[in-house]
């Protein structure tokens, strides 16, 4: 990880005597101290509380009708208030991360509850009403302790209610509306991100989102939405990263997030736009666009933004030899095509080392000047 | 200052908890309020198809009340796409059972010895060019939780004929199973709580 990369970093710069020991030393003090390292004893223990959930959720599977049935439902409503207050007692003494292993279980265990309550009394409620009752609880508790854990948590239900959704084949345009919930789900897993803290947890509500749109175009395959994506994703890509943008300042702060989802969405776009265009004149439009989207993220945002710079090489490879396949490909046969492959990602290899040298030169310069 | 610490977790415990358990009480009492005021149908069931329907550990049921035919519907169908839920008139059949006499897309009038079902929502767009011959829909009381290896038996005489079930409707036409019984012999007589 990351902190294993800057000491060895570190201990070059010290070797090299472009660094003073003691405040690399220092500087790694610093980064340890922070509340919000990774650590795997963390991780080990929300693992842990997903196991004894799992094995919660199993018994409730099992019917088990050897006890009342009041009795099961007081045995689990018990289990949800010990976990939640235990995970009370753990975070006002700060162990926080036996705090956030309680609250996770806890909120696993009321999803059980509302499965067991629904199966000993044979409510034919439907899985959507009771993953968004679930998803709810979540993040009224996510709120109530600001817990990034929990946060987590919410994002992962939101993307259970989108599975649930579209498995549940509920979700064609005119049925039941639940499906455009989605976007609203989206919103608040970010303000949940933003409000607990919870960093990584965004790109679980950026990939939602994003699958979403995919999702719309597959149930609306026409060239306008296909367009609409590739335009939207255009837009918010060059609002996010064009230094000149009003918002750009607030952009650079989510990290590389925004530019890069707004990327892969104009990517997405673009994608889809493949199989609406119809003759050669289209073809070589829509090829043409995408090598100079792929190219224009790469020289828009690729400097600072490496995953930006990665998804556009990839775009730009991809298409490429989409577009020798469609050419070339049909006349000169399949080995002839691998020679052609073989060319043209030398000739990519080559322009992407070339790209690189560019930008990295470009950083050491403003970084001196800086 | 550490006192503070300690009662902003506690206190969000103790309302995050309160919810919960109100809501689990809430799922409860709904059920057992629709059997402690409503009225008894005895419902008669349909098999269903495909015939091997016992999805981990519930018996999927239908009744001959879930086909409701499109002579019976009063007061026209929607024009447009729409969601949708049926009040349904149920009377006593000359055999014990309870048939459709009415339904409707929006309310029905009380009337004696009738009561009033309400579907559970469900989306009907119209067809006008062949229109269909009959409705089907879900009253809420189609699954039947069962201990592991029962439901054998169960499927068993639902796709005879055999098996009947008696509901409890309320004021609002909501239902919930009562009793399940094979042959007419009790089989599953279902507590309040």
């Amino acid at each position: 990880m990351y902190r294993g990369r800057i000491e060895k970093d570190f201990n070059t710069w010290v070797s090299k005597g472009m660094l003073d020991a003691g405040a690399a030393k220092a500087m790694l003090a610093e980064y340890d101290a922070r509340g919000t390292v990774f650590s795997a004893g963390r991780v080990l223990l929300v693992l842990a509380a997903i196991l004894l959930s799992a094995a919660i959720l199993l018994l409730v599977a099992a019917n088990w009708e050897a006890i009342p049935r009041l009795l099961r439902v007081a045995g689990i409503v018990g289990l949800i208030w010990a976990f939640y207050l235990a995970a009370a007692a753990c975070l006002g003494r700060g162990f926080k991360a036996m705090g956030a292993a309680l609250l996770v279980l806890a909120t696993m265990t009321f999803g059980g509850a509302i499965a067991l309550v629904g199966q000993m009394y044979h409510l034919s409620g439907d899985a959507t009403d009771a993953l968004l009752v679930w998803f709810a609880a979540a993040c009224v508790a996510a709120v109530a302790f600001r817990s990034a854990a929990l946060a987590v948590f919410c994002g992962f239900l939101a993307w259970a209610i989108f599975g649930e959704l579209v498995v549940d084949n509920d979700v064609s345009f005119e049925g039941n509306g639940y499906i455009y919930l989605v976007p609203l789900l989206i919103v608040i897993v970010i303000a949940l991100v933003r409000y607990t803290n919870a960093g990584i947890a965004r790109h679980l509500a950026y990939l939602l989102a994003l699958a979403w749109l995919g999702w719309f175009y597959i149930e609306l395959p026409e060239v306008w939405v296909a367009g609409l994506l590739f335009g939207a994703g255009l837009v918010a890509f060059l609002v996010a990263s064009l230094p000149l943008s009003p918002l750009y300042r607030f952009a650079r702060d989510a990290g590389a997030a925004p530019a890069f989802y707004s990327f892969a969405l104009a990517v997405m776009g673009v994608a889809a736009l493949h199989t609406e265009v119809d003759g050669l004149g289209q073809e070589i439009a829509i090829g043409a666009t995408t090598l100079a989207v792929a190219l224009g993220g790469i020289a828009i945002a690729g400097r600072l933004n490496g995953a930006v710079r990665f998804l556009g090489y990839a775009v730009f490879a991809a298409e490429t030899l989409y577009l020798a396949f469609e050419t070339l490909g049909s006349i000169l046969g399949t080995s002839g095509f691998f020679l052609i492959a073989g060319v043209v990602v030398a000739l990519i290899a080559w322009l992407v080392i070339r790209l690189e040298k560019r930008l990295s030169s470009k950083t050491t310069v403003e970084g001196s000047v800086a | 200052m550490s006192n503070n610490a300690l009662m902003r977790p506690l206190f969000a415990a103790i309302l995050v908890a309160l919810l919960q358990t109100a809501f689990l009480g809430y799922m409860i009492e709904s059920r057992a309020s629709i059997l402690r005021n409503g009225v008894d149908v005895v419902l008669k069931t349909v098999p269903v198809d495909p015939r091997d329907l016992l999805r981990g550990d519930y018996v999927i049921l239908s009744y001959d009340i879930s086909t409701i035919p499109a002579d019976k519907v009063t007061g026209g169908f929607p024009t447009e796409a729409t969601d949708a839920q049926l009040s349904v008139r149920l009377k006593t059949q000359p055999d014990g059972s309870w048939g459709v006499t009415e339904a409707s897309f929006g309310a029905l009038a009380p009337k004696d010895g009738s009561v009033i079902a309400r579907s559970s929502p469900f989306y009907f767009y119209p067809t006008p060019d062949s229109p269909q011959a009959s409705l089907n829909v879900d009253y809420g009381i189609e699954r039947y939780y069962v201990p592991e290896g029962e439901g054998k038996v169960l499927e068993e005489a639902r796709n005879a004929s055999a098996l009947s079930v008696t509901a409890r409707v309320d004021d609002n036409g909501r239902m919930q199973i009562r009793l399940i019984a094979i042959d007419g012999k009790p089989l599953y007589e279902e507590p309040l709580y």
